[in-house]
């Protein structure tokens, strides 16, 4: 097991977000968490990364309480694909992915081979080699996104946390995405993935959870958690599930099932 | 490539440092003063060159590697490069403290007057922090407002003080306003000394940190920066040096702003990369800014803030259109 939450409760300041919520991921495992909007699941990504601490229960990284680890250590494990990441300035590709290597680096040593390589590797991971020189600034949605995920890969981490990574991106971009996605858990890399959309969540997850008003709502396996009851009381909305050969079934959504206001939801969290 | 530019910009330096030691003004030709500074020619030359234009130059050199090491953090701290303690009514808030100070210190006190106003700079810092922080982090535009309102009030506490400071101290604090390197001595320059060296190596220390801080804070943090701490930290130093700079040199525009944008052009956007040329090229700018504010209306001396200004308003204009 590498990330094991127990009761994990968290906000922001008074404000309790998540609440009470179990979840483990083990190597090469895919767990996708998904709830309405304002269910608590970036502020779930953010306390299983240890960017916001938990106002009850623990997490547990490699067996440790993460809280007992540095920030720099859980770095070099944790890769965090945040859902907005801030292009002020117009720094290239290559300068940052390289910002991935920074756990390993420190305050003062310069990048080693080992670092170059381990960001090469990332950009071919993710088709952006030929763009190492590029200013972000110039890059569309889809790249932008493929880069921060290479800047996650630069670490080399055992764990990926992505916050809705194929947010506004075409379905080209998803399909690469998920193509990436499916090879890391090949490798024994362990993912857990905040989504909205639930045929992308269902190409990739072995593990569901279902977030509702900053509670657990369902959790297990697709087989277990996917049902139209769920659709209407969750998200208010009807849904089939359509059965496909040798995978998860397609969800098409039929119609709005109840006003959507009714449903209880934790509050918005606000961004950093 | 990066190492030619490197040779240059020690070449400009030491060019700025040359010019602002021989060509200071007409009370010592270049010989004279090149003469007293291999230890000849008549005295009083000496005295000119050595006890006024080399401390004279040396808090240049101080004030502008403050300004300038300040530009460059607190715009990669705010992910926002229009940040600059003189927009941001950082230095205006030391200089509110540091009036007060003058006009309320006995004389034996001023050495506080650092002190002073650098805590004033750091109230005016978390100030400004405090209203430019949004639901979606700081925004340039609430932070431009938010930098207008606390210069604002630091003029009016200014304003106050000098109407009601006792006369004897009024030029001290009025220089304070100003923004001249015109009161330099050796005494001031060891003054500020800590107030520079100690900081810029605590940003030095978090140049990387402030490269990834740069894109964001939760980004930071997922990449290993203790964000707390590290903010923390580049406050007080930025604080530290604003308030040092402000409290021998009053307050001196855009240096802040424009340096390290200049020096994006050439190293990159990288803080770690930036910040010591950033340094040496504040110091330089202002040692060569200084100069041209002695001899440009000589023999009128023009505050050196005017000089700067004069320079970075273009710069910041072109800045706010381009900027997102």
């Amino acid at each position: 097991m590498i990330l094991r939450a127990t009761a994990l409760s968290g906000g922001y300041g008074a404000r309790e977000v998540v609440r009470g919520v179990d979840l483990s991921v083990a190597e090469g495992e895919c767990v996708a968490v998904l709830g309405p909007n304002g269910a608590g699941k970036s502020t779930l990504l953010r306390l299983l990364a240890g960017i916001l601490a938990p106002s009850g229960g623990e997490v547990e990284l490699r067996g440790r309480p993460l809280a007992s680890w540095r920030r720099r250590e859980v770095a070099r494990e944790v890769g965090f694909v945040p859902q907005m990441v801030n292009f002020a300035f117009p720094l290239t590709v290559g300068e940052t992915v390289q910002q991935g290597r920074a756990p390993h680096l420190g305050a003062w040593r310069p990048p080693s081979p080992r670092d170059h390589a381990a960001v090469g590797a990332a950009l071919a991971r993710v088709g952006l080699s030929d763009r190492s020189g590029a200013s972000v600034q110039r890059l569309s949605g889809g790249e932008r996104q493929l880069v921060l995920l290479a800047r996650a890969l630069a670490s080399e981490p055992r764990l990926m946390l992505l916050d809705e990574p194929t947010a506004a991106l075409d379905v080209r971009h998803q399909l690469e995405i998920a193509g990436i996605l499916g090879e890391l858990i090949a490798e024994g890399v362990g993912v857990v993935l905040v989504a909205h959309d639930w045929n992308f969540a269902l190409r990739l997850a072995h593990h569901l959870v279902v977030l509702h008003g900053g509670r657990v709502r369902a959790s297990g396996t697709p087989e277990e958690v996917l049902r139209p009851e769920l659709f209407r009381e969750v998200f208010g909305v009807h849904a089939d599930l359509i059965p496909c050969e040798g995978g998860a079934p397609l969800i098409a959504l039929r119609s709005v099932a109840q006003d959507p206001r009714s449903a209880p939801r934790a509050d918005r969290p606000r961004q950093p | 490539m990066t190492r030619a530019a490197d040779l240059t910009l020690v070449a400009a330096l030491l060019v700025a440092v040359a010019a602002s030691l021989l060509l200071g003004g007409p009370a010592a030709t270049p010989r004279e003063a090149l003469a007293a500074l291999w230890s000849g020619g008549p005295p009083e030359v000496r005295t000119i060159v050595l006890g006024l234009r080399l401390p004279r130059l040396a808090l240049g050199i101080a004030v502008g590697a403050a300004l300038a090491l300040a530009g460059a953090a607190l715009q990669a701290l705010l992910s926002n490069p229009l940040a600059d303690p003189f927009l941001l009514g950082i230095s205006g808030g030391g200089a509110a403290a540091a009036t007060a100070a003058y006009a309320a210190l006995p004389a034996a006190a001023l050495g506080l007057v650092p002190a002073a106003a650098m805590a004033g700079a750091a109230a005016a810092t978390g100030l400004v922090w405090w209203m430019a922080r949004g639901p979606l982090g700081t925004s340039s535009t609430r932070m431009i407002l938010a930098g207008v309102a606390v210069n604002a009030a630091a003029s009016a506490a200014i304003l106050t003080i000098l109407s009601l400071a006792p006369s004897p101290r009024l030029p001290g604090a009025l220089a304070v306003t100003m923004g001249s390197l015109a009161s330099a001595s050796p005494s001031a320059v060891a003054w500020l000394a800590p107030y520079v060296l100690v900081p810029a190596f605590v940003l030095l220390l978090h140049g990387r940190d402030l490269g990834l801080l740069a894109t964001g804070e939760e980004s930071a943090a997922a990449l290993g920066v203790e964000v707390a701490t590290v903010r923390r930290r580049v406050f007080l130093a930025a604080a530290a040096l604003c308030g040092g700079a402000v409290a021998f040199a009053g307050v001196i525009g855009f240096v802040g702003l424009v340096t390290p944008h200049l020096c994006r052009f050439v190293w990159g956007q990288s803080p770690r990369r930036l910040l010591p040329r950033a340094a040496v090229a504040g110091a330089a700018l202002m040692v060569l800014g200084d100069l041209v504010a002695r001899r440009l209306l000589a023999p009128v001396e023009l505050p050196v803030g005017v000089v700067t200004a004069l320079l970075g308003v273009p710069f910041f204009v072109a800045l706010l259109r381009r900027s997102p």
